[in-house]
């Protein structure tokens, strides 16, 4: 079961595919990839410098309140406007913590774009595989047309998809806690 | 050449019949090889499959739209998320279930994990992929019968011509010759859980097991399958079952570890984590075997890969 979590590690771990793939959403994918593979590549840099690059790409491929936004679910409207920003922070801030450092130990993995279909006008899947020393990865990425970029809202790593996982934990939080004492528990969580 | 393949393919299911396994299974197969189809079925399916995957891989999959997905979209277009395509597993027996949670997960990391650690400082990478290879060679039977009751005779084929080409030219198993380009047979992840599931079983209830981990009460029927055609099981003395067992769950953990480190650092409730991410695995994989068996309305073979 754990196999399905293997992924997260090398979550923005791409490599530029032998042959491009068309489509605007694959070529999203795609230069994001030549992005991040450029600075773990790169010795000069240190870590915490090479984190703070990868924040800013982070920023640019994710549609964060998006990405927010789906992991409550329903719940979300029973955040007021402040809380959901708070929200949003906290998530990324989660999300950092644990995957910064893994995403630093990138040793050499490749990532190939296998795939693309339209799920509506302004959806899209891009079907990746991670492929290193000895396994492979099925890592797929949803994206969303917004102000004419695709933007990624969700995270498919073995069948098992980064948004519903949350989703089903702030629910099941959420129908015991108020909104406040997610926050807070989230407060705590990145500290 | 396919002649030889295929010559060689019967002489290894006769050995194979001969063996300790079962005598009903070891029906089942003389009984597939009977037709004589299987083989070739496996390489035109995975030729379309290929076709599939690379250019016709959009067209397709616009056709193959479900109206649940599209129904949700829409629920999502006016901010309300729609989570009635939510994967979920009930949980009634929670309070045991977690502190299961617990015990697997001091198991994991007061014994498990510094076994791991230990094993994989003598052991390198490549000698414990094949550790994992063998093992892998040697749950064909499962996958195997699996995919014949599942109706999936090109997979139970392809499944057959890895065992074949693993045990012989891969040395008893310990490489996977059968999986690289030129012959390009994957593994087929098929067990008698999914196998029900396709039949229509529901999961039945979510439970977590000592040591075996998050199962439900229809896929605690694998963890039982997986005892009986280990040909471990049957070894003398009774011990070198279990030892071969713990070997290979600790060569299995050496190599990924961090994964769970991950999803525990990553999970506000790893309980509720680790219970979803279950549900909508053994769901996928249940999931992607139905869209194979149901052609798209436009009559394009679904693809392996394309499925959600």
């Amino acid at each position: 079961m754990k196999r399905c979590f293997v992924g997260l590690i090398v979550l923005f771990v791409f490599v530029f595919p032998f042959t491009a793939y068309a489509g605007a959403p694959s070529d999203a994918i795609n230069d994001t990839a030549n992005k991040v593979i450029a600075i773990l590549k790169n010795k000069s840099l240190s870590a915490a410098a090479k984190k703070e690059r990868l924040e800013v790409i982070y920023k640019r491929m994710f549609d964060e309140v998006e990405l927010s936004r789906f992991s409550l679910g329903r719940n979300w409207k029973r955040l007021n406007p402040s809380q959901q920003q708070e929200f949003v922070q906290l998530f990324r801030k989660i999300l950092e913590k644990a995957y910064g450092d893994k995403i630093l130990e990138y040793k050499d993995e490749k990532v190939k774009i296998t795939g693309e279909r339209m799920i509506s006008a302004d959806r899209a899947e891009v079907q990746t595989k991670v492929i290193g020393s000895s396994k492979e990865i099925p890592v797929f990425y949803r994206l969303r047309l917004k102000d004419g970029e695709w933007k990624v809202y969700d995270v498919v790593i073995e069948n098992v998809s980064l948004v519903q996982n949350y989703r089903a934990q702030f629910k099941d939080i959420l129908a015991k806690n108020t909104p406040s004492q997610l926050i807070e528990t989230l407060r705590k969580k990145v500290q | 050449m396919v002649k030889r393949f295929y010559f060689l393919i019967l002489v290894v299911a006769f050995l194979w019949a001969g063996s300790s396994h079962g005598a009903d299974t070891a029906q089942t197969m003389n009984q597939t090889m009977l037709p004589g189809k299987s083989r070739s079925v496996a390489a035109s399916s995975s030729v379309q499959e290929n076709k599939v995957g690379t250019g016709d891989a959009r067209t397709s999959a616009a056709d193959r739209e479900s109206p649940d997905e599209e129904a949700v979209d829409e629920e999502e277009e006016e901010g309300e998320e729609e989570e009635e395509g939510e994967v979920s597993i009930s949980d009634p027996l929670e309070s045991f279930n977690r502190a299961m949670f617990q015990f697997n997960d001091r198991l994991y990391f007061w014994v498990v994990k510094p076994v791991a650690q230990g094993y994989s400082k003598v052991v390198p990478e490549s000698g414990r992929s094949s550790v994992k290879n063998f093992f892998s060679n040697l749950g064909f039977p499962k996958r195997f019968v699996s995919c014949l009751f599942q109706a999936d005779f090109g997979s139970a084929a392809t499944e057959l011509g890895r065992f074949v080409v693993n045990t012989v030219w891969g040395v008893g198993g310990l490489l996977d010759p059968a999986a690289n380009k030129e012959l390009g047979l994957q593994k087929q992840d098929a067990d008698i859980g999914q196998t029900l599931g396709i039949y229509g079983l529901g999961h039945g209830f979510y439970i977590v097991w000592p040591v075996f981990g998050p199962s439900s009460l229809r896929d605690t029927v694998d963890i039982a399958g997986e005892y009986f055609q280990s040909p471990f099981t049957y070894a003398d003395p009774w011990y070198v079952g279990p030892s071969v067992r713990a070997y290979e769950g600790v060569n299995s953990a050496s190599l990924r570890i961090g994964d769970y480190e991950a999803l525990k650092e990553a999970a506000i409730d790893p309980y509720v984590a680790l219970r979803n991410a279950y549900a909508q695995y053994r769901q996928n994989m249940v999931k992607k075997k139905e869209k194979r068996e149901t052609p798209a309305p436009g009559g394009a073979k679904p693809s392996q890969r394309i499925f959600q």
